[in-house]
Formats: structure tokens, sequence, C-alpha cells
């Protein structure tokens, strides 16, 4: 009787010793990406049943990832592919590129939607219509789920003469050399940029999808005017509208196009262009979908793979 | 003379900085988040179903029910599965745990409380979720692992520091007469600690759950990296499916809200409600601990 009890207590103990233990071991594992295998469901193999074989249960839930609502990300993509305000309600809902990528890595039978700039292996990008999400698709306007990276200031702002030789810069020939391949120039052929020899300081805040775009752009900028400092920081699209209309930045950063009060205020300016990418699990055979497929995918009309193969 | 004035004048503004940050919190929620509430409708607020708040082509609609009942239900789970493993230990460890095992788990116990909550997120979002959907997934057509059930058993180990040292304190501080007058009348030790001894720390045992309730329900980063955050209106039977609670609703919005609008109003809010549940739980442990103290 004793015994039976110190025995049950004992081992409910031990349980719970292992789940405390246990938590922060897997941290350092799964913060390398893991390398680009058939089966890449980064949990512990032995622990999870699902059957390493290489099938493709097309009988299986779709996964559907979404972004909250108000990201530019999620704006772009609803408006284009037409799924508006009908998000499947039963779609996961994430607020970072970074948990749908990982999420999206790691089940099998899951989609969701990033930055064509924050592709990597660990996923797989579809093709819609036919058309692989790519720079020069996104250029020429035949992948059709892009969207304009913002920067937006106030008239006051504007006239600031180191506001604008920032954004002339942004908009030169050197500027735009800054997008490498990671995202798309708006046009071709942008004027030469000469430094002025400004000095002062700017403050630049807003969106985490232009923010690394942004910390090149200084980079260059910087090594052309050392009379300048420049202050990023990166909070998300509605603060950097937020923080340009109450003049707390000079310049703020969007993903997502104004809203209609918004630009009372501000002027946007596109300094380049974005794909949003569809994205699927490397197990998933699928390589293309048309847009009609992915609205009713990501409205729920179609909710098992075997709805689109 | 005037050095102790000085320094009693230090102490009590020290002792003012509490009390006035939570004064300015109060003040700030109210004041922003109250119009909000009263625009859209109180009872549209809290009773809506449907939370819509930057529809892109219809109105919007700010309807919290479904995070309110979000927060209860995950709440409710992890305490399900935290409150009996937690008490449990705090029983072994206070009353049958060998001096050489109790210098491991009470450091355990302690590092476990510190362990920062998006490591626990972390966690839970790379082991638990594959796992849970690896286990149930096929069998019931789940969209993803992140569910009610997820958050609630990552919340359940989550409280379980909590409940346990505060659990483990008050069997402690029951008065060991009790436990040798009833060993003296024939009970086994077993049956004098869960028959005598734990009754006794009744009140005790209330308030480590009660605190442990306040952990679940304010929790935000790991829930957010597990629940899977839908808006829609889930029942209880519903836990293998995503469920959005009031702290992420906040979190998740806040960044991409526009400035001034009905939605970050509405985000406010959500802040007083998920508030006034905070402060009826504090209000509940401080009536248990009257409660103690009389005892």
């Amino acid at each position: 009787m004793k015994k039976t009890f110190v025995l049950l207590t004992a081992a409910v103990l031990t349980l719970s010793l292992f789940t405390a233990c246990s938590s922060p071991s897997p941290a350092p594992a799964n913060s390398t990406p893991p390398a680009p295998n058939n089966n890449p469901t980064s949990a512990p193999a032995s622990e999870t049943p699902v059957d390493p074989g290489p099938a493709f249960d097309t009988s299986r839930v779709i996964g559907v990832h979404t972004r909250e609502d108000g990201s530019g990300t999620r704006d772009a993509f609803v408006s284009i592919t037409g799924v508006g305000d009908d998000m499947y309600g039963e779609a996961v809902v994430l607020g970072s590129t970074n948990e749908i990528l990982s999420q999206v890595g790691a089940s099998e039978y899951a989609v969701g939607y990033i930055s064509v700039g924050s592709l990597n292996d660990t996923v797989k990008a579809l093709s819609i219509d036919g058309v692989t999400p790519s720079n020069a698709t996104v250029k020429d306007g035949s992948y059709a789920i892009q969207r304009p990276f913002l920067v937006c200031v106030t008239d006051e702002k504007q006239a600031d003469p180191l506001v604008e030789d920032f954004i002339l810069f942004m908009l030169s020939d050197q500027g735009q050399a800054q997008l490498g391949s990671s995202w798309t120039m708006i046009d071709d052929g942008a004027p030469e940029y000469t430094a002025a020899g400004l000095t002062g300081a700017l403050r630049i805040g807003g969106s985490t999808s232009v923010e690394p775009l942004m910390q090149r752009m200084r980079e260059a900028y910087l090594a052309l005017n050392d009379g300048v400092t420049i202050d990023i920081s990166s909070t998300g699209s509605g603060d950097g509208i937020n923080g340009a209309t109450s003049g707390e930045y000079d310049i703020g950063m969007s993903s997502r196009e104004l809203r209609e009060a918004e630009l009372e205020t501000l002027t946007p300016i596109s300094i380049a262009l974005d794909g949003v990418a569809v994205i699927v699990n490397t197990a998933n055979p699928l390589s293309n979908l048309s847009i009609e497929q992915v609205k009713e995918i990501f409205t729920g009309e179609i909710t098992r793979w075997s709805g689109v193969n | 003379m005037q050095k102790e004035r000085v320094m009693r004048a230090a102490f009590f503004m020290a002792a003012l900085a509490s009390v006035v940050s939570v004064a300015l919190i109060c003040v700030f929620l109210l004041y922003q988040g109250l119009p909000t509430l009263f625009e859209i409708g109180p009872l549209q607020f809290l009773l809506g179903r449907k939370w819509q708040p930057a529809a892109l082509y219809s109105e919007p609609s700010f309807g919290i029910l479904p995070m309110i009942l979000g927060s209860i239900y995950v709440t409710g789970g992890a305490i399900a599965l935290g409150v009996p493993i937690g008490l449990w230990t705090a029983v072994f460890m206070a009353r049958m745990c060998p001096k050489a095992l109790y210098r491991v788990l009470k450091p355990a116990v302690n590092l476990m409380a510190g362990v920062p909550s998006v490591i626990y997120g972390f966690f839970g979002m790379m082991f638990l979720v594959p796992m849970i959907f690896g286990f149930l997934g096929e069998r019931f057509d789940m969209v993803s692992g992140s569910t009610m059930l997820t958050a609630s058993v990552l919340l359940g180990v989550m409280i379980l520091p909590t409940v346990i040292s505060i659990a483990e304190t008050n069997l402690r501080a029951v008065p060991p007469e009790l436990y040798e007058g009833a060993v003296a009348l024939g009970a086994s030790h077993e049956r004098a600690v869960f028959k005598v001894v734990l009754p006794a720390a009744r009140s005790g045992v209330m308030a480590a759950i009660v605190l442990g309730v306040g952990r679940a329900i304010g929790e935000t980063m790991a829930v957010r990296m597990v629940a899977g955050n839908q808006t829609a209106l889930r029942m209880p039977y519903e836990f293998l499916k995503g469920v959005r609670t009031m702290t992420t609703n906040i979190v998740m919005e806040m960044n991409y809200v526009e400035y001034g609008s009905l939605h970050e109003g509405a985000l406010i809010a959500t802040g007083v409600v998920l508030f006034v549940f905070i402060l009826l739980i504090n209000l509940l442990f401080s009536t248990l601990n009257k409660g103690r103290e009389k005892a």
C-alpha cells in the first residue's frame, strides 16, 4: 500500500521532471535550418508515428496557414487572389513570416504564403497559373500576387533636404542596386545619385518585411554620406505609418497600401516590388495551382488535397 | 533627524511607485478602451461571435466572445492537466521525498519557473505541435497540430512551478501536531497526509490553483505559438481545433493596426476585459488568503 503510493507519485513526478528538462534541449537542435530532405518533420522521428514513406495522401485535409488581420502580406494576398474578407475560419493564424515558414516546413499537408524574398529550401513555392514566382516574373507582371514596398512621409518632412536626399537615393541606380536578388526593381534605368554632402540624423521605422532592405539601403547611403546617422526600427507597417504621421519617424516603412484616411497626411513612395509566394511542404508533389484554386483553398471551399490534384 | 526624514520619503516614494504604475495602467486602459467599448456596444463587443476588424470589403465586426471563451477553455485545460500533477508533486516533495532526491527536485522546479515563456513556446511549436498532429491528425482530419489541446498541455506544464511551490509551502506550514495526531490514532503515513494534512492546507492549495489560473490566462507568447489563433467560436468538445485567446488577440494584431482606428480601440478594449478577469482572479486570491489567516 505504502510502496504503491510512493511509486505512483514518484512516477508522476519523473514524468513532470522530464517535460521540464526537455524543454530547452530541442531549441539548439532546431535552430539550424533543417536539411532539405524528403521528410522534414523536424520533431524526433521516433516520437511521431507519421509514416516516413514517400506517399503523399491526397485524402488528407489541407492545413491552411495565414497571417494575422492587418498584416501587409495578408492584405496583398487576399485582395489579389480574391479571398477578400472570406478567409477560411479554420486557417491557422500566425504572426510572422518565420512562423509560417517553420510550420509549413514541418507539416506535410500545410500550405501558406510568404514574401518571395523570404523563400528558402525548407519549403516549396508553387507556380500560380503556370508562372513561377521570381524577380523576373514579378517585374514583368506575369506573376500576379505582388505588392509594392512603400516608404511614406508627410509633406512637411518631404521638404526636409535630408529626407528628400535619402528618398532620391533609394530610387537611384545605387539605391536600387541594393535590392539584389531578393526584391524586384520597379523599373530599370534609375538615375545616378550624387551625394550632396548633407549632415544630420534620420529616424526610420515600420514594416518588418521592408526592414532588411532598408538596412542595406542605409549602409550604402552612409558609405556616400559620412555626416549622416540613420536609425531604423522594425515594428510593423502600422507602427511605421503611425510614427510617420506623428513625426516620431522621418520616414515610415509599409508593406501594405495606405488606407484612405492615412493618405490625407502621408505620401506613399514605392521603393521596390515584392511577390507573395504560395508555399507547401517539400513532400507535397503539387507544383502548380490556378489563382482560382488558391482562392478556393484559402476560403475553405476546397478542404482536401484531392480537390486540387 | 534630517537624514531619517529624507530616507522616510525615499522609502515612501519607492512604495508609491508600484501603486502609481498600477493606477496609471488602469487609467490608460479605461480611458483608451471604454470609449471604443461603448462605440461598438458593450453587448455586441462581449457577445459578438465574429471578429473581423480589418475587413477590406465589408463592414468590420468586433466580437470577442470567441476569444473570451478561448481564454477560458485553454486555462481550464491547463488547470485540468497541471493541477493534479502539481499537487501530487507538492505532496511528494513536502511529505514523502527522500532528502537526496529533494536536493535535485527543488532546483528543477525553480529552474522551470525561470524558463522564459518564448522557450516554452518554441518547444511547443517544434515538438508538441508536430507530435499531436502526428498522433491525431489523420484520424480526426485536423488542419494542424496547433490546437486548444496543445495550448492546454503546454500551459499545464508552464503553471507547474507556480502550483508546486505555493502548494508545497502551504503543506509544510500545516502544524506537525495534526499529522502526528493522525498517525498516533493509527492512520498510515499516506492516509495521514491525504486525509489530514492536505485538507488542513486546503485554502493554501486553492490559492496555488488560483495563481496557476492567473498565470495561464495571462500567458501570451507561448500560447500564440501553439494555439492556432483562429477566431472561430469554439465549443469545449472542439478541443482538437485551434483557438485564440484574449492575450494573443492583442499581441498578434497590435503591430499592424491603424493609428486611432476602431480596430486599435477594440484591441485595447480586449485588454480591459482581460484586466477585469485578472482583477477577479486576484480578488478571489485575496479572499482565499483572508480565509487562511482566520483559520
